[in-house]
C-alpha cells in the first residue's frame, strides 16, 4: 500500500477528532496485519470504490465512542450507546472518509464510499478480500482509535 | 437543457450532453448520467467550464411547497392578526364564547400545518414586524411548543390545547400599559415591576374561561424550575408540566426573534444561552429539546464540505447530523440562481457532510444577502 494513499485518512482523522471530538490524536505504532482481524466494540465499517477499493474499519472501545459521541451531542452527556450516539460515531467516520476523498481526489485518486455500517459486539471479526491490512492506532485521552485500512489501486 | 457552470454542479442533477476530455474528444461522463459528487470532482478536475444539464423534475416536494409556502405566509399573518382579535377583546367577557371558537379554528390551522410542514412554518416565524410583535410572538411560541409536544409523543388533543395555551401565554401583557409592552429599549424599574405582573394578570382573564392547563400556563410561564422564575417562585414539579414546555419556547423564541431594541440571536447563540442558562429548564424537557436543535438549531446556517451554504430547515430525530437544507451559495461561495432543497439523511448524500456552523457575524451577513436575494423564499 502506498503511502500517497494512506496519509490523507491519517491526516482526516487528526483532523476530524480534533475538531469534532475536541482532542488530540497522537499517532502509535504503525502494524501490518492480515486478514480477518478482530475488531474493538465499537467497529464503523465504510466500502471504498473507484480508482481504490477496500475497506476502512475505525476500531475503538464503547467508553471511547460514547466520549466522543458525547462531545459531538453537545456534551449532553450519552449515558448509552443510544441511536443518537450511533448517529454521532458514524457522522464522525463519515467525516474523515469524506475528508480523505477529498484530499485522495486532489491527488488524482477518484474514489466513492458506502454509507457506514456500524458493528457492535465484543469478539466482532472482520475478513477482507483483501488480505493486508494497515493498522494505524491514534492515541486521544479519551482512548484509542485504531484505524484499519485494506485498499489496492484499481488498475485498468 | 441549459448550460451551467462546473461549479454550480451538485449531486442528483442530471446529463443533457455527453461531456468529453478537452482536446481529446474522449468522453468522460456520457449524457443523462446522474451526477454524483465524485463524477463533479472528476469533471472540475479537467479544464471544463460548463456542462449542459437537463432541469429537474421537481420533487413532489418541492412542488408541495411551491404551493404551500404563501397559503402559510397568509395563515401566519392572520393568525397573528386573530390573535390579535382575540387578545384585545378578551377584556370582554361576553364575547369570550366568540373568542374560543376562533383560538381552536385557529390553532386547528396551525396544527394541521405543523403536521404538514414544520420547517416551512418555522421559518415563517423570521418574517418579523415589530409592531405586532406581541401577536406575532404568540403564534410563534404556539409553533414552537407544539414541535416540542411532538418530540414528546402529544396526542392531537394535548397539543391543541398547549397550542391555545402557548397562544395565549402573554395575555396579560395588554393589562400592562401599551407604552410598557410596545416599548424600545430598557425598562424602568416602575415598568419592570408593572410587566412582571402580565402572569396574574393573564391568570385572571382566562380563570373561568378557559381549561385549567392554559389558565395554568399564563400564570406559570415565568416560573424556572429552579424557583428562580416569578410571580411565585414555584420550583420543580410544582409547575404545570405545559407551562414548562411554554417556558422553553418563549424564552428560545425571544432570543431569535428581532426586537426594536436589539438584534436577533443567532439560533446557535440562543441555544448557548439557553445551555447556560439550564438550572431554568425542566431537564428533560431541555435534553428532548437540545437533542432536535442543539447541533445544528433549525435556522442556522452550515458550510458543507464541499463549499456549499445552506439553511437547516428541518431536523428529523435521531439524525441530529443529518438535516435538511436550503442551499444558497454554490461551492465557491456565489449565491444559487435558485435555493435548493438538500436532504442529509438521502442515502444519496451520504459523501455530503456539515463542516461548520458559521459564525454569527457570518450568519448575519448570509442572512441578510439571503434575504435580499431571494425575497420571496421562506
Amino acid at each position: 500500500m502506498k503511502a500517497e494513499f494512506i496519509n490523507p485518512f491519517v491526516g482526516a482523522a487528526y483532523d476530524v477528532i480534533k475538531k469534532v471530538a475536541k482532542v488530540e490524536a497522537t499517532k502509535g505504532e504503525l502494524a501490518l496485519a492480515t486478514s480477518p482481524i478482530r475488531g474493538d466494540e465499537v467497529n464503523v465499517v465504510i466500502g471504498v470504490t473507484g480508482d481504490l477499493t477496500g475497506q476502512i474499519i475505525f476500531c475503538l472501545s464503547e467508553a471511547t465512542a460514547l466520549s466522543f459521541a458525547s462531545k459531538m451531542l453537545m456534551n449532553l452527556a450519552t449515558d448509552s450507546l443510544n441511536e443518537l450516539a450511533k448517529s454521532a460515531i458514524c457522522e464522525m467516520g463519515n467525516m474523515i472518509l469524506g475528508n480523505a476523498v477529498t484530499t485522495l481526489g486532489e491527488r488524482g485518486y477518484f474514489c466513492n464510499l458506502t454509507p457506514p455500517a456500524l458493528l457492535i459486539g465484543k469478539e466482532v471479526i472482520v475478513s477482507t478480500q483483501i488480505l493486508k491490512f494497515l493498522v494505524i492506532p491514534l492515541e486521544t485521552k479519551e482512548g484509542r482509535i485504531t484505524i484499519n485500512v485494506a485498499l489496492q489501486e484499481n488498475l485498468e | 437543457m441549459y448550460r451551467i457552470k462546473v461549479d454550480q454542479l451538485t449531486p442528483g442533477m442530471v446529463l443533457a450532453q455527453d461531456v468529453l476530455i478537452p482536446r481529446t474528444g474522449v468522453t468522460l461522463l456520457p449524457s443523462s448520467t446522474t451526477l454524483t459528487m465524485d463524477m463533479i470532482r472528476r469533471i472540475s478536475h479537467f479544464d471544463i467550464e460548463e456542462v449542459y444539464i437537463t432541469p429537474p423534475e421537481k420533487s413532489d416536494r418541492e412542488k408541495n411547497e411551491e404551493i404551500l409556502a404563501p397559503v402559510m405566509a397568509e395563515t401566519h399573518e392572520k393568525s397573528v392578526a386573530v390573535v390579535e382579535k382575540v387578545i384585545t377583546n378578551f377584556d370582554n367577557r361576553d364575547q369570550s364564547g366568540y373568542s374560543q371558537a376562533l383560538l381552536d379554528g385557529l390553532v386547528g390551522d396551525l396544527l394541521e400545518q405543523v403536521k404538514m410542514d414544520a420547517d416551512l412554518l418555522l421559518n415563517l416565524t423570521h418574517m418579523k414586524s415589530y409592531d405586532n410583535y406581541l401577536f406575532s410572538h404568540a403564534v410563534n411560541v404556539s409553533i414552537i411548543s407544539i414541535l416540542i409536544g411532538e418530540q414528546l409523543g402529544y396526542s392531537k388533543e394535548e397539543l391543541n390545547l398547549l397550542g391555545v395555551a402557548a397562544l395565549l401565554h402573554d395575555i396579560g401583557m395588554l393589562k400592562t400599559s401599551v407604552e410598557t409592552w410596545k416599548k424600545s429599549g430598557t425598562l424602568t424599574p416602575t415598568e419592570l415591576q408593572e410587566v412582571r405582573k402580565h402572569p396574574e394578570y393573564g391568570a385572571q382573564f382566562l380563570a373561568g374561561n378557559m381549561p385549567e392547563d392554559v389558565v395554568a400556563v399564563a400564570a406559570q410561564h415565568h416560573e424556572r424550575y429552579d424557583g428562580s422564575g416569578y410571580p411565585k417562585g414555584l420550583k420543580g414539579s410544582a409547575i404545570n408540566y405545559k407551562a414548562r414546555i411554554v417556558a422553553l419556547a418563549d424564552v428560545y423564541e425571544a432570543c431569535i426573534s428581532e426586537r426594536l431594541y436589539r438584534e436577533r440571536l443567532t439560533p446557535q447563540e440562543a441555544i448557548r444561552l439557553i445551555v447556560g442558562d439550564q438550572n431554568g429548564f425542566d431537564p428533560q424537557l431541555l435534553k428532548i429539546f437540545l437533542l432536535t436543535m442543539a447541533v445544528y438549531p433549525i435556522g442556522s446556517f452550515v458550510q458543507l464540505n464541499t463549499g456549499e451554504v445552506g439553511r437547516v430547515i428541518r431536523v428529523s430525530k435521531n439524525q441530529p447530523f443529518r438535516p435538511v437544507l436550503t442551499l444558497y451559495y454554490d461551492r465557491k461561495g456565489e449565491l444559487l440562481r435558485q435555493p435548493v432543497r438538500l436532504d442529509l439523511s438521502a442515502d444519496s448524500n451520504h459523501l455530503l457532510y456539515i463542516k461548520e456552523t458559521l459564525s454569527a457575524p457570518e450568519h448575519k451577513k448570509v442572512a441578510q444577502q439571503v434575504a435580499e436575494a431571494f425575497p420571496n423564499h421562506i
